[in-house]
């Protein structure tokens, strides 16, 4: 059969991709310790081991739950979390938090091995948000408020973001990210025609009435409050991109760009009035000599990362990428924009655009509108979040705290990243079974 | 380690770096050149609106035409890719007369010269030949849609 057949050929690029995946990683790794003399990391061995058996573990499990999916998400979202890994191992040398983190993130990337996998054998039919959209919105807010609990919430970084519980932290907006993506793609998909051809006239103009616009209009809000709350304007603006983003895939209507950005103009001007952290990211980013040794410091220290970078880096384990706070998180990028240079930074880049063509591809091929808005969503978090940061750190737009996916470290990030991965091989599974068209139009019940 | 021993090897690990990244191109590539797609060539366009039809084909058209109420009767609707049935003004077919029929009551859908019809959440339900349909039903000439009071009949 044409489906078995074209199923094996996307698994065998998977496989051979993950090859050069492995060697990219373990040679990285190879080089970082090669730098302080000629000898081989003692540790290498485990390493290979464990680079290939988790990516083994992800491809077999893509081969038995999602046989026909697409063959190069995967191997480049490895891609990114290897150079990602072999950056934070890099980085252990120079002592600080380092050390521990690259030890906390080998593990952070095997549970999100385990995530993505789970959520390929749990979620077998993307259905099941369709039909929990509303549960899937409380949740979301439900994550979103949790940061502000009392004795649970913690503040870090000038954002309250965090929850702890007991030895374990986590970003709760990573699974409100999941979440409400869900609850969007459902709800437009099933009011997308009351959106685009409206149900009020007004003159020769249908416009939609607040009925159908409020309950989004509602979680979005409610979204963007509690984010400006948690001060964590990174996330708060990545959901506002995703939703204009989201709402025109669905309607095809300019007006609801024009819309959004004139909200987004009005929203950003009363943050900077309102806000201290949001007037110091915007000095920042006009001026950061205004306070070298202060606020400026880590965006100044960030270009003199890539600026001694040159084109082709300095070589890894040869930069000193730890210069730049948060050089593992945040400047993720910069630190790899001076080891590896501009060819190396512009490789990453790549990746990001391949992973979000991808994305929209699976977009494209799908019949049924949830699950094309679902995968337009994904790909466009994806996508967006890498340019908040990206553009953040090279002074394109005021910086943002957002990590890069899959490549910063953090356990919450890269779990519910590879958790959205998952959820795309599905949805690319499922379109490359040729459902028939009856079923595929479908709409909620 | 010389430096110059380690300037090559760097550039080995971003020859293997782009090495991938031509490899995924090509795999693209290769799949949307369409010897890869088996999927049914799905419609490229937004959720809302699907591609019209392929330009220059001498396919024929569907059409729904009404039936019944008497009054009605005679009111061809052409269906392109995808139409929505319902009493609002911005429906491909507009039912205004209806007051059974909700604002977007339901979707006929042209697909590969196929038509169906599905319900899109209507009040007063939707019926195929006098039976209600609860999915996505595949439709064919002669056919009679009932929504509301209006009973459509397809045509091509």
């Amino acid at each position: 059969m044409a489906v078995a057949s074209f199923a094996r050929s996307r698994r065998r690029a998977e496989l051979s991709l993950g090859l050069l995946v492995v060697a990219v990683t373990v040679g990285g790794y190879i080089l970082v310790a090669l730098a302080n003399g000629p000898k081989l990391p003692p540790n290498v061995a485990i390493l290979l081991a464990w680079v290939f058996g988790l990516y083994a573990v992800a491809h077999l499990a893509v081969r038995r739950f999602a046989p026909a999916a697409d063959g190069t998400l995967l191997p480049i979202a490895a891609m990114l979390n290897g150079i990602g890994f072999v950056m934070i191992a890099r980085l252990a040398g120079a002592g600080r938090d380092y050390p521990q983190q690259a030890r906390a993130q080998s593990v952070w990337v095997a549970i999100g091995i385990v995530a993505f996998v789970v959520t390929l054998i749990v979620v077998r039919d993307v259905r099941i948000f369709e039909r929990y959209r509303y549960i899937a919105l409380l949740l979301g807010i439900g994550f979103m408020l949790l940061p502000l609990v009392p004795v649970i919430g913690q503040s870090k970084g000038g954002g309250r973001l965090w929850v702890g519980l007991g030895p374990v932290n986590f970003e709760p907006n990573e699974v409100s990210k999941v979440l409400l993506v869900a609850f969007f793609a459902a709800y437009l998909s099933e009011k997308r025609e009351l959106l685009t051809q409206g149900r009020i006239r007004i003159g020769r103009w249908f416009v939609p009435s607040p009925r159908d616009l409020g309950p989004l209009l509602l979680a979005w809000g409610m979204s963007l409050l509690v984010l400006a709350y948690e001060q964590d304007i990174g996330t708060s603006l990545l959901f506002f991109g995703v939703f204009a983003a989201m709402l025109y895939i669905t309607t095809r209507r300019a007006a609801y760009i024009v819309g959004t950005v004139v909200l987004l103009v009005v929203g950003a001007l009363v943050a900077y009035k309102a806000f201290g952290h949001v007037r110091v990211r915007v000095e920042n980013w006009t001026n950061p000599w205004a306070h070298p040794n202060g606020s400026g410091l880590q965006p100044i220290q960030g270009w003199y990362a890539l600026g001694s970078g040159g084109v082709a880096g300095t070589g890894l384990g040869l930069g000193r990428p730890w210069l730049v706070p948060l050089a593992s998180t945040d400047y993720m990028f910069t630190s790899i924009g001076e080891e590896l240079g501009l060819v190396g930074s512009i490789g990453v880049i790549a990746l990001f655009m391949l992973f979000v063509g991808s994305a929209f591809r699976i977009a494209v091929d799908t019949v049924r509108p949830f699950n094309k808005l679902f995968a337009a969503g994904i790909a466009t978090i994806i996508g967006m979040q890498t340019f908040l940061i990206i553009g953040g750190v090279t002074r394109v737009i005021p910086l943002t705290g957002i990590s890069l996916p899959f490549v910063s470290y953090g356990g919450s990030s890269l779990i519910a990243n590879f958790v959205l991965l998952a959820i795309l091989m599905r949805l690319s599974d499922d379109s490359a079974r040729a459902e028939p068209p009856a079923g595929a139009l479908a709409g909620a019940p | 380690m010389s430096d110059s021993i380690l300037t090559v090897l760097k550039f080995c690990l971003l020859a293997l770096l782009y090495l991938f990244l031509l490899r995924v191109v090509l795999i693209v590539a290769r799949e949307l050149r369409g010897s890869g797609s088996i999927a049914a060539p799905a419609p490229r366009a937004p959720v809302a609106a699907p591609a019209p039809p392929a330009r220059g084909s001498k396919r024929k058209e569907w059409r729904l035409v009404v039936v019944a109420p008497e009054t009605e009767r005679g009111h061809s609707y052409p269906i392109d890719g995808d139409a929505t049935i319902g009493r609002g003004g911005g429906c491909a077919v507009a039912l205004g007369f209806d007051t059974f029929v909700s604002q977007v009551h339901a979707r006929a859908i042209d697909r590969e010269g196929t038509l169906w019809v599905e319900d899109a959440g209507s009040t007063n339900g939707t019926l195929v030949n006098g039976n209600r349909i609860t999915e996505t039903t595949k439709l064919r000439k002669g056919d009679r849609v009932q929504v509301g009071e209006t009973v459509l009949e397809v045509q091509r």
